[in-house]
């Protein structure tokens, strides 16, 4: 049998395994709620206005606005990559399952591998429901949806990819999955963002940092956030030298799939040479 | 190929402490190994390293011939085992275990569901088939690992404490299927239970400080010590 058929195998059965558990069910509700209340307030209280947005922007973008506002999936892509990946190997040694899974005759890399996938593919699968409801509801309200709503789903996925990754890095060291879990999620919103600030008040354009690669989800349709909500971001306000430029979509992109590839091989490189004591 | 496992000079270092040292070992086809000796003595080790599950600080093994170190994937791929205190993914059934596993070692359709079906009888757990595993106690875990070791009915077998868990009843009905299962599988068997492995064993490996200190017949044994358990305790004096 070939590592390909066997990957088809592992992927299967640790998709079975991510739809058993209660967290992609919570993962799940926690995206029909945020995406539904993003909706709901937007509408609800006319964000554009009160948020101070010009008029003759909103007659204008009335759709891009709502569209960045409803696809963005950022943090929920996040939750869901960590969520699903964090304990993805470290539990395989922690919980000592690892004891029935390694010894068959199958390569270490086509195990991670199909769990890689089997990860993404649930993440994958909560973010297409957030943008299905998101694009319901710009066809209800707006009847179209912007073409830049597939640029966004694709950095949506680029940036699971990478956070993926990146649990599956600590989850290949960790003792644990909850410390990987933990990892992951701290290096990201705290790390990245100490860094990126930093960079950011100094001068520098961080884009290579992840996290603002994985802003560019709202700079697919065509108009800058900041000069849309200029009112409302203080654009005149900004510390002395701090660089706020929108990210390039495409540069982003690559930038999340550079680092999700690096980390995803180190991630099998260390479980390869990882030993079940 | 006479011998079905070749262990060769092997050693395992965890950082400083000296796990196994320099151990050599020959298992011939259709023999039945015990592998006796206190805490700490090198057993799980040995069973482990065969099982490609640690990586060797020095020598090698074989396993029919197939270097465990360079190939262990097509070594262990007539090898079925138990390894310490097994888990199993608790959200899955017995079934859905099995067919994951017996897929991987290749095998399908209605071959793989007769079988499943046939080594769940053998550890009674054939009611058991479709309930998720979160709910089963240590011995039915026990059970469970026994059934995944025969699925593909390989012609070794690598179990470390296989009885660990199990109620009279199961720690019978186990000896009755390694027995049976012995006539024409290789067997390399760790445990502290001396009286099991009396029964089942005919061959009798003891280590101590990861050295081997004695390799032979149970009745050569016997003959010398008068019984396994003099030879145990004679052999592992000083031990912790």
């Amino acid at each position: 049998m070939s590592e390909f058929e066997k990957l088809k195998i592992v992927t299967r059965y640790e998709l079975l395994k991510q739809f058993r558990r209660k967290r992609f069910y919570g993962v799940l509700a926690i995206t029909l709620l945020a995406v539904v209340l993003t909706i709901g307030l937007y509408q609800g209280l006319d964000l554009p206005r009160r948020m101070g947005v010009p008029q003759s922007t909103i007659n204008q973008h009335g759709v891009e606005l709502f569209a960045i506002f409803v696809t963005s999936m950022g943090s929920l892509a996040i939750l869901g990559a960590v969520f699903f990946a964090g304990d993805a190997l470290a539990s395989e040694f922690e919980r000592k399952t690892g004891y029935i899974l390694f010894p068959n005759p199958v390569k270490r890399t086509t195990l991670v591998v199909g769990k890689y996938l089997a990860c993404f593919i649930a993440t994958a699968a909560i973010l297409g429901v957030a943008y299905l409801i998101s694009a319901g509801a710009l066809l209800v309200f707006y009847r179209q949806v912007p073409i830049g709503i597939f640029g966004s789903l694709a950095i949506a996925l680029v940036l699971a990819c990478f956070v993926i990754s990146m649990a599956f890095a600590f989850s290949s060291v960790l003792k644990g999955g909850m410390g990987a879990t933990i990892a992951t999620l701290l290096t990201y919103m705290v790390i990245f963002s100490i860094v990126s600030s930093s960079l950011a008040y100094a001068g520098f354009n961080p884009w290579f940092m992840p996290d603002r690669a994985g802003d560019a989800m709202t700079a697919t349709y065509g108009i800058s956030f900041e000069n849309a909500f200029g009112g409302m971001m203080g654009g005149g306000q900004m510390m002395s030298g701090m660089v706020r430029a929108s990210q390039n979509p495409t540069l982003s992109f690559f930038v999340l799939l550079g680092y999700a590839v690096i980390l995803f091989g180190v991630s099998i490189w260390m479980t390869k040479r990882r030993e079940m004591i | 190929m006479k011998e079905s496992i070749v262990i060769d000079g092997l050693s395992k270092y965890y950082n400083d402490f000296l796990a196994l040292d320099n151990l050599s070992l020959k298992v011939r086809k259709n023999e039945d190994v015990a592998l006796l000796g206190p805490n700490g003595a090198g057993k799980t080790t040995t069973l482990k390293l065969l099982c490609g599950l640690l990586h060797p600080s020095s020598g090698t093994a074989y396993i029919n011939g197939i270097n465990v170190v360079e190939g262990r994937e097509q070594a262990i791929s007539n090898v079925g085992a138990i390894l310490e205190t097994p888990e199993f993914y608790p959200f899955f059934t017995p079934d859905e275990t099995l067919s994951y596993l017996g897929r991987l070692r290749g095998m399908r359709g209605r071959e793989l569901g007769h079988r499943i079906r046939e080594v769940l009888k053998l550890v009674g757990l054939e009611k058991w088939a479709n309930i998720r595993i979160e709910k089963f106690s240590r011995g039915m875990k026990q059970r469970l690992a026994l059934a995944q070791a025969l699925l593909h009915d390989p012609q070794i077998l690598i179990l470390d404490e296989p009885s660990l868990g199990l109620d009279p009843r199961g720690m019978v009905e186990f000896r009755e299927i390694i027995k049976k299962a012995k006539k024409k599988k290789t067997i390399l068997f760790a445990s502290h239970l001396l009286t099991e492995v009396a029964k089942i064993c005919s061959k009798v490996a003891i280590l101590d400080h990861g050295k081997l200190r004695f390799y032979d017949d149970m009745s050569r044994l016997k003959k010398k010590y008068r019984s396994l358990e003099r030879a145990y305790l004679k052999l592992t004096e000083g031990a912790i």
